[in-house]
């Protein structure tokens, strides 16, 4: 049974849409991210769920209750604000204990689950002070500690860690995981970071425009995006993209763009491949590149290219070059790194091309 | 270094002569008038403690006192629950919420004169208008200004009428300050109506409600334009209040050094009432 189900929940301010027909199941125990950039409506979805956001359209359930009209305090959730909403003149431990006063649950209890929280959070030597005498990574805590006291149904994480800096927000990514596979509660986890949706989710929403452009787990997303958005929003550096014809010559297929001339479809059935103009995506990670040396007398089977730009990350680097009218970025992790100017041959991973017709991708090519 | 400290005491120097004229001035010959005897006509003669001596023994001075503290009774809690009840009104979504807004401050602007006569209307026994819709509704009628027993309270009242529009921009300023996330944490933590109010607005208003104690405390001491206007101090000298009877000894019967020590006095006064004050609800201040 799922532990929150959103059927055909929609959301208008006015005239505009925010949120359009959006259905969703999230498993119990299980840990949902909703990806998208900002106006994407994840968090007016989440908002919704919260109960904090009027539904305009649809309902949503919660453990198989019907919750769309119910005030916030009835629905059992627990939430984690971006800027963490601690009470500012109350101490850390009066911090944790409200919601279980104003619940009226037994003094003894509320002193046992405190110590719990304290004790899973390492927060016990901070109990009596103030929020703002902690660092921003303290008070995140806090609010985790706010939530997982309650004990609730599920957890609402409203972009927690983008007031962190990126060593904190690394480390805090790692301990909001950890923590939600100890507790095991239904998590619904909103963020505009990819890295952020990908590390953490059991599932991923990728959300545009109000709409669901795809769900799945994170590899999926990023092995078989359903279109462009998803496949250019997913993983970083982002997919290359090229737009250009696919023309049949011989039985073979190639792809042509202006500089380019790619036969790299020669083992597919030519008929899984539409003529006529598509987009070639491929992942900085999925080419090869090998510097052309002055004797040789250049590959048969790839692009050409100069280089323009080497970033040097040390494990990868990233190579930006123009082929033909395109900037294209490959991540490699050669010993041998091309400088600027060098003439370079650039191999792509036929498996793991990606082709678009329009905004969709073909997914019978892969 | 030397010229820009010139260039500051030289850019200083007017508002420091305006103090100087107005407050400095002013004080340091109260101190003064307080060892003299003077009707502003003859030559002060020097009079030494006398002036404090009688203040003492002063029954008159001493109901003043007692009257005044009966106005700030009544005036405080009334200014600051009715100063809290309404911004909290006007802090939500409301049709023409910059009309009301503007409509409660109006008379914080209106000459406190203006006010007390409009006022002297309304509570007037046989024709005001209170007592009309009181008679419309099958009460008897309140001798509102010419009852001892209710003239300070209808007093208090008005002030805290004519003051309550400035009270209620300070507490406004206080409530856009909290968090949107803070009142929505209390809601999903489960928090009715009246626990928000208690466990999240009313604490974090507390730097608001002691500026609204300090500032109408201090108001309040000065009492002076409504009696004068409506009671003329009466009746049974019940709205008698310290700025009044200072009023009366300096330009009725034209006793400066002792209206000066009577101003001394009140400063005391509102000096000591100010720091218990602090002291009681200062306490809770270290947000």
């Amino acid at each position: 049974m799922p532990s929150v189900h959103f059927d055909h929940v929609s959301k208008r301010f006015g005239a505009t849409t925010v949120v359009e027909d959006f259905s969703l199941d999230v498993e119990d125990g299980e840990l949902l991210v909703l990806v998208g950039g900002s106006g994407s409506g994840k968090t007016t979805i989440l908002r919704m769920l919260a109960g904090l956001e009027e539904v305009t359209e649809g309902t949503i359930r919660i453990d198989d209750r019907d919750v769309t009209a119910l005030p916030p305090r009835d629905r059992d959730v627990a939430m984690v604000f971006q800027d963490y909403g601690l009470y500012p003149h109350m101490t850390v431990r009066e911090n944790l204990s409200l919601g279980l006063r104003l619940r009226k649950v037994a003094r003894t209890e509320i002193d046992r689950r405190v110590a719990w929280a304290a004790d899973m959070l390492r927060l016990e030597p901070l109990l009596d002070r103030k929020p703002k005498q902690l660092s921003g990574g303290q008070q995140q805590r806090v609010a985790m500690g706010r939530a997982m006291v309650r004990e609730p149904l599920v957890f609402l994480f409203d972009e927690p860690l983008s007031n962190l800096d990126a060593g904190l927000r690394a480390q805090m990514r790692i301990e909001i995981g950890g923590l939600q596979r100890r507790l095991m509660t239904t998590t619904v986890y909103v963020t505009h970071d990819q890295v952020e949706a990908m590390t953490l989710g059991d599932r991923i929403v990728v959300l545009a425009d109000g709409r669901i452009q795809q769900i799945g787990k994170p590899i999926e997303l990023y092995r078989s995006p359903v279109n462009r958005f998803v496949a250019g929003f997913v993983g970083t550096p982002p997919m290359n993209f090229v737009d250009g014809n696919v023309a049949q010559k011989n039985g073979s297929i190639s792809f042509t763009s202006d500089g380019i001339d790619f036969p790299f479809l020669s083992e597919r059935r030519a008929s899984d491949v539409p003529s006529g103009s598509v987009t070639l995506g491929i992942r900085p990670e999925d080419m090869t590149v090998d510097v052309l040396d002055a004797q040789s007398d250049g590959p048969t089977r790839g692009l050409q290219g100069r280089v323009v730009l080497v970033e040097r990350l040390g494990g990868t680097s990233h190579i930006h070059f123009d082929a033909g009218p395109h900037r294209l970025l490959a991540a490699v992790s050669n010993d041998r790194l091309p400088e600027v100017g060098d003439a370079i041959s650039v191999r792509l991973h036929s498996e793991r091309i990606h082709l678009f017709v329009g905004d969709r991708r073909i997914s019978s090519v892969i | 270094m030397r010229a820009e400290r010139r260039s500051g005491s030289l850019m200083a120097a007017p508002y420091a002569a305006f103090l100087a004229v107005f407050a400095l001035y002013p004080i340091l010959f109260a101190l003064v008038l307080v060892f003299l005897k003077w009707d502003l006509v003859t030559t002060p003669v020097f009079a030494g403690f006398d002036n404090v001596r009688v203040l003492a023994n002063d029954g008159r001075f001493w109901r003043a006192v007692e009257n005044t503290f009966v106005f700030l009774s009544i005036h405080l809690p009334l200014q600051i629950a009715s100063a809290l009840a309404l911004a909290l009104a006007l802090n939500r979504p409301l049709m023409f919420r910059s009309f009301w807004r503007a409509a409660f401050f109006l008379p914080v602007v209106i000459s406190g004169a203006v006010v007390a006569i409009l006022w002297s209307n309304l509570y007037a026994t046989d024709v005001g208008l209170i007592n009309g819709l009181l008679v419309r509704v099958g009460l008897n009628p309140v001798p509102w200004l010419t009852d001892p027993s209710t003239a300070m309270p209808a007093i208090a009242a008005m002030v805290t009428w004519k003051n309550v529009g400035f009270y209620v921009i300070i507490y406004l300023a206080g409530l856009q300050y909290i968090p949107r996330s803070c009142k929505e944490a209390i809601e999903i933590e489960g928090a009715t109506t009246w626990q928000r109010f208690r466990y999240l607005t009313l604490p974090m208003l507390l730097p608001q409600t002691i500026l609204v104690v300090t500032l109408s405390t201090i108001n309040g001491f000065q009492l002076f334009i409504e009696p004068y206007v409506m009671t003329g101090g009466g009746p049974l000298r019940r709205t008698y209040s310290i700025v009044l009877y200072l009023y009366t000894n300096a330009f009725a019967y034209q006793k400066m050094g002792y209206a000066a020590t009577i101003g001394v006095a009140l400063a005391l006064i509102i000096g000591t009432v100010v720091l218990i004050q602090r002291r009681v609800i200062g306490k809770a201040e270290a947000l």
